[in-house]
């Protein structure tokens, strides 16, 4: 039976009436796998804007054995990078897997990515074998026959270079005006809403980081900070391994959401730029010259903060197995974090499987250095600072969400840095 | 399953599908008549066809080598010689198979690889099929035909790194579980409940299969279980995208002879080909279009024939078997000399010179360190009297160890108990005999370690879990302050702990697989019958020794069989074991492919470096790497664990510490209740181990109201019998009572990735 979607659809409409372009209906399923892990709400935003029904939107689980056993066993292809190579489970399980089928399935090949590095570093371009991830992955599901066709889906998978806002409307119009039938007007209106869903997103999560590293300096505990790629926030990819240590009394930061307020930044790095070693905050030509690679570029960076912030005692460092854009980066984040003794421990060639055995061993130790070192750490690296730290300190013990709501309210406006 | 089973293959005759064009370019016959002869000498047996120059089989045969492939070749020929006329410099003889590669030139013969021989013989006989599963002893293959008529296409895949997926994973186990090969032949997949097997490794599914049979599991399953992570390896790792459609072809000897796997591979196309909507031919049963032919064992040797068939005819001339039998009687052996590496030493000197330096581990002071001195043991007038002592105790899976050492950090008194599966009793033991050293000595501090420490933690009132990397890293930095690097080599496992600034900045415990693990060592010299403290001068006497293959231990195993035949010695063997040793634990085990990048100072400590020889090849292979590498033996290999605990809790006492160990008496006095019924049986998964529940009487024990078992105020209590972590939680009652815990901890220290799992994927507004 033909499903009433896309050109046969809107087809219907036209011959009627002017074209009343009820979306709400379509089904939209995205494969929640890599770079969507730090565009997630563009996308939402994007969506909605062009009058699909928020319940419509569909992302797939997180990653695990179990659903790539379920819907993506014998359709992997030759690829040792693991977060590319679990996409077909997700694939399959946006196809077979719903209730209620999806009409399309969204799969973008992202080229370029909105950072709050923007405008310091050379590019912010993707790893090449995760933007093409969706080609790989595509292939193992039309090789033979074309599932896509057989369960009444279009398959669409926009390139889009989101680090380059400019491009972006053309981009998604061009290769989705047959699917969606677009406009470029409603295109570009549908753009903006993405980046808005996705600033308001990105802009809270920083602040949620800035409270937590205000108590943390009231409080005078220390914090962790994730160095890895976005999708190491995936359950069935970082394996949950920050959870573990945030289970033992610390909270836990990520270096795709510190916060990039002005006062904080100028204060940790007051020292470097008054030595003109770099020109701005978020300036990494001092360590990582061929800044092309935007989730390397902001490891790099990220590294740099943690290095100088106080509270950031200890260092998390996440890798996929064989992942050659993160191998140049080991050293450098390495050396980095470590020059001012702050603690760095890497779990690397993180796969399928979570070694859970080594992994709890091992966070005991860090627990471990955690507990004997973090008073001293955080000693050192705030004598190296100015005394007029943008964050409040009190001596004042409270728990870390009360404290929060408190420093919430209480906090003035704080001047953002503007990503674009 | 007798060498006299011959099967004739009827070309053609025999496929259900004769509309389908044959794909396979027609064979140039042979105009100079002679025979031609296929063989395959696969990793158990070896086959052979033989063949009249037009195709027509006149003979077959298979017949296990026992790790004897030349030899079996040769009688093979000696044979069609005598039987069949098979004559030098007239007929042709055609290899395949994994030991083609040293046989075949010594007789004339050309080497075909073994898939693409396969591959000939299936498209010669069977055009319609599109997929082919061939499992051999230690590899297997798949081959996917695409499209049909000329434009057909073959992709063909192989793995044999591995023992996962192959037959000698299903021999294994079926070994262990005392299986005959003509009853495992017989039995059955379809039916039974299936279990959890680990499908990547031989020596972990024997692991599992025996964690099964202890569980109660019937053998029946256990081994359906098996076929299904044969099918599963497969499927899994050789498809590659494709999808096995039918018609399919299943060969090999595994696929041949144990019914079940057929079934699983049966059960498990069926249900991808409706998954997948794979339209069959007619109205065709679908598991008839899955098909074993009885001589699905030839297809490689038939292939050969095909290929040969094609060929010019003055390729794979048969030169008769002279130099063959040569080789068997004495090139083998000169060839041993020259393949294999010289002994463990270069020369007499050397050896002396590391001897010198080494030779004298444990308590002494030849450590490698050679001018720090260690501590010596306590002598008999100390103890007893021992004056105030920090204690560390080392609870493993085999034996718990327990130390004292002086405020200075000097051990002063070194202890073990065996383990008897009851915690409670063997830290009694390790106690009386603790307080037969220190006597009314005060305790500064009691710290624990290994995988008693959170079990026994308050039940002794220790002030100090210490986890194994921080108590081996402690008494590792005490003894060597610039170490970089620690290699623990255990009876079971491989640890590899790397420092950096005094911390253990990564940690590799070996969990994947098997190789690399003192075990397996010791399991070789109990073979040989070779006890393990004879076992270093053992492997040092050898002058020469095989080169053995690095990696899956159950293929080792293989290995070294095949090299006793070449005439190795239980002592070279040894030696090759021991020099292959450091490969399966730096780069195999513990995936350090740059030790560069460790650093410079090794620490070797742990039972299998007790043996020098082992001592000798890690050392050559860290210096092989880091020229300039220092590399130490702890002064006590074994009790570092218990020593690092013990510095930790003095640590801790000068800190202002003040203990909480019970004492002597209480501990003596430790009241505990047993308890084993249905009620402790664990149900995590479905092994479902029957545990314990040994239950102490602790005034401040809080108890466990919410328990199947209860358990009152004033009680404490530990789980034994347990076969994983999983297990240590009773059910899902504590599971409820420690998630909230948890949950209360991570509410109070957020995440941001949390927020970023919960909220960033939402769609309502925000």
């Amino acid at each position: 039976m033909p499903i009433p979607i896309l050109q046969t659809w809107f087809a219907k409409k036209h011959s009627a009436a002017p074209p009343i372009k009820d979306r709400s209906q379509l089904r939209v399923g995205i494969p929640k796998v890599l770079n969507i892990w730090s565009t997630h709400q563009f996308w939402v935003g994007f969506l909605k804007a062009l009058g699909i029904s928020p319940e419509n939107i569909i992302f797939s689980s997180d990653t695990s054995e179990e659903q790539g056993r379920e819907f993506g066993k014998g359709r992997g292809t030759v690829d040792c990078c693991y977060p590319v190579k679990c996409m077909s489970g997700h694939y399959g399980e946006l196809i077979f897997g719903q209730k209620k089928k999806i009409n399309i399935l969204l799969s973008p090949m992202i080229h370029s990515l909105p950072s709050i590095l923007h405008g310091h570093v050379v590019d912010t371009v993707t790893c090449t074998r995760v933007m093409a991830g969706p080609e790989n992955i595509k292939a193992g599901f039309m090789k033979e026959n074309d599932v896509f066709v057989e369960n009444g889906i279009v398959y669409a998978s926009p390139f889009v270079s989101l680090g380059d806002r400019q491009l972006v409307s053309g981009q998604l119009y061009t290769s989705l005006k047959d699917i969606l039938n677009l406009d470029p007007d409603e295109t570009e209106r549908a753009v903006q809403a993405g980046y808005q869903a996705l600033e308001n997103f990105t802009t809270r999560a920083r602040q949620r980081s800035r409270e937590i590293l205000a108590w943390c300096a009231q409080n005078q505990k220390p914090c962790i900070l994730v160095l890895a790629r976005p999708y190491h926030m995936d359950t069935g990819i970082g394996h949950e391994i920050e959870a573990e240590l945030q289970a033992h009394g610390y909270p836990i930061l990520w270096l795709q959401y510190l916060p990039g307020d002005a006062d904080l930044m100028n204060w940790l790095f007051a020292e470097d730029m008054r030595k003109g070693r770099i020109k701005t905050p978020f300036d990494i030509s001092d360590v990582w010259t061929s800044s092309y690679s935007s989730n390397t570029n902001e490891i790099m960076w990220g590294a740099k903060v943690a290095a100088r912030c106080p509270w950031i005692t200890c260092v998390i460092r996440l890798s996929s197995y064989e992942c050659g854009m993160d191998q140049p980066t080991y050293t450098p984040t390495q050396k980095i974090v470590e020059a001012t003794g702050t603690l760095f421990f890497k779990f690397g060639d993180l796969d399928s499987t979570k070694p859970a055995g080594s992994i709890k061993i091992r966070v005991e130790t860090i627990v471990h250095y955690l507990a004997k070192y973090s008073g001293s750490i955080i000693g050192r690296k705030l004598s190296w600072l100015s005394a007029d730290c943008p964050l409040p300190r009190t001596s004042r013990e409270r728990t870390p969400t009360r404290a929060m709501a408190d420093e919430a309210r209480a906090a003035e406006p704080k001047q953002l840095v503007v990503l674009h | 399953m007798s060498n006299k089973a011959l099967f004739q293959i009827q070309p053609l005759l025999i496929d259900p599908c004769p509309t389908q064009p044959c794909a396979a370019p027609e064979a140039t016959v042979n105009e100079a008549g002679g025979m031609v002869c296929g063989i395959d000498v696969g990793s158990t047996t070896c086959k052979y066809v033989l063949a009249s120059s037009d195709g027509e089989v006149l003979a077959q045969a298979y017949e296990r080598h026992n790790t004897k492939q030349a030899e079996k070749v040769l009688e093979f020929l000696a044979r069609l010689e005598s039987e069949y006329g098979l004559t030098p410099e007239r007929d042709r003889i055609f290899f395949t198979g994994s030991g083609a590669g040293i046989i075949a030139p010594l007789v004339g013969g050309k080497v075909i690889q073994e898939v693409v021989a396969v591959a000939a013989a299936v498209e010669k006989l069977h055009p319609s099929v599109h997929f082919v599963s061939e499992i051999g002893g230690e590899d297997m293959k798949t081959i996917f035909f695409h499209g049909n008529g000329p434009s057909k296409s073959k992709q063909v895949l192989m793995q044999s790194a591995c023992s996962g997926g192959t037959g000698t994973f299903i021999e294994k186990t079926a070994r262990k579980l005392e299986i005959p090969p003509e009853q495992l032949s017989r039995m059955k997949y379809s039916g039974y409940t299936l279990h959890k097997i680990s499908s990547k490794c031989g020596i972990f599914a024997e692991a599992d299969a025996n964690t099964l049979l202890k569980a109660g599991v019937s053998v029946e399953e256990i081994i359906a279980s098996l076929f299904e992570a044969v099918v599963y390896q497969n499927l899994a790792t050789l498809t590659r995208g494709n999808t096995p459609s039918p018609d399919i072809l299943l060969l090999g000897g595994p696929n041949l002879f144990f019914i079940g796997l057929q079934e699983a591979w049966r059960h498990h196309l069926v249900r991808l080909w409706q998954e997948r909507k794979i339209t069959l031919p007619g109205d065709a049963d679908p598991a008839s279009l899955i098909r074993v032919p009885e001589n699905a064992l030839y297809y490689a040797a038939q292939g050969c024939i095909e290929i040969a068939r094609r060929e010019p005819n003055l390729v794979g001339v048969y030169q008769g078997a002279g130099q063959l039998r040569w080789w068997i009687e004495e090139g083998q052996h000169e060839e041993k000399k020259k393949l294999g590496r010289g002994g463990l030493w270069k020369d007499r000197e050397e050896l002396e010179s590391f001897k010198a330096r080494y030779g004298g581990n444990g308590h002494g002071s030849k450590n490698g360190n050679g001018h720090r001195s260690s501590p010596t043991a306590p002598s008999v007038e100390e103890a007893g009297n021992l004056g105030p002592v920090g204690v560390g105790c080392d609870f493993g899976s085999t034996t718990a160890k327990a130390v004292c050492l002086s405020p200075q950090k000097d051990l002063l008194f070194s202890c073990y108990a065996l383990s008897k599966g009851n915690p409670i009793e063997d830290a009694k033991a390790l106690f009386r005999q603790i307080r037969g050293a220190v006597g009314n000595g005060e305790i500064l501090g009691l710290a624990i370690t290994g995988y008693g420490k959170d079990l026994l933690k308050n039940i002794l009132g220790a002030d100090c879990p210490v986890v194994e990397t921080i108590a081996h890293a402690t008494a590792g930095l005490h003894f060597f302050p610039d170490a970089d690097c620690i290699c623990d080599v255990g009876g079971v496992d491989v640890k590899i702990m790397i420092l950096n600034n005094g911390a253990v900045t990564d940690f590799r415990l070996n969990s994947q697989c098997s190789s690399g693990n003192g075990a397996f060592l010791q399991g070789v010299a109990e073979r040989f019958n070779i006890p393990m403290n004879e076992m270093a001068d053992g492997a040092f006497r050898a002058q020469a020794m095989p080169q053995l293959s690095m990696g899956c231990g159950v293929f080792l195993q293989s290995d070294i069989v095949n090299q006793q035949r070449k005439g190795w010695q239980a002592d070279e063997i040894l030696a090759g074991l021991c020099a292959i040793l450091p490969l399966n634990v730096w780069i195999y085990a513990g995936g350090l492919n740059n030790l560069q990048q460790v650093g410079k100072k090794y620490i070797l400590q742990g039972g299998t470096h007790r043996n020098l020889a082992v001592v000798k090849t890690q050392v050559d292979f860290i210096l092989s790497k880091i020229p300039e590498a220092e590399v130490v033996v702890h002064p006590y290999s074994g009790e570092a664990g218990a020593i690092g605990a013990a510095m930790v809790a003095l640590e801790w006492a000068e800190k202002g510490g003040r203990t909480a160990f019970r004492g002597f008496d209480a501990i003596e006095k430790l009241s505990y209740k047993t308890a084993t019924s249905i009620d402790t049986v664990c149900h995590w998964c479905p092994v479902n181990c029957q545990r314990s529940f040994i239950d102490v009487e602790l005034a401040e024990g809080s108890g466990r109201e919410w328990s199947k078992v209860p358990l009152a105020k004033g009680w404490e209590r530990v789980i034994v019998n347990n076969s994983c972590p999983k297990g240590l939680v009773e059910d899902l009652n504590e599971m409820k009572v420690i998630k909230a815990g948890i949950e209360k901890t991570k509410n109070a220290y957020p995440n941001i990735a949390d927020m970023v799992r919960k909220e960033a994927f939402r769609r309502a507004a925000n």
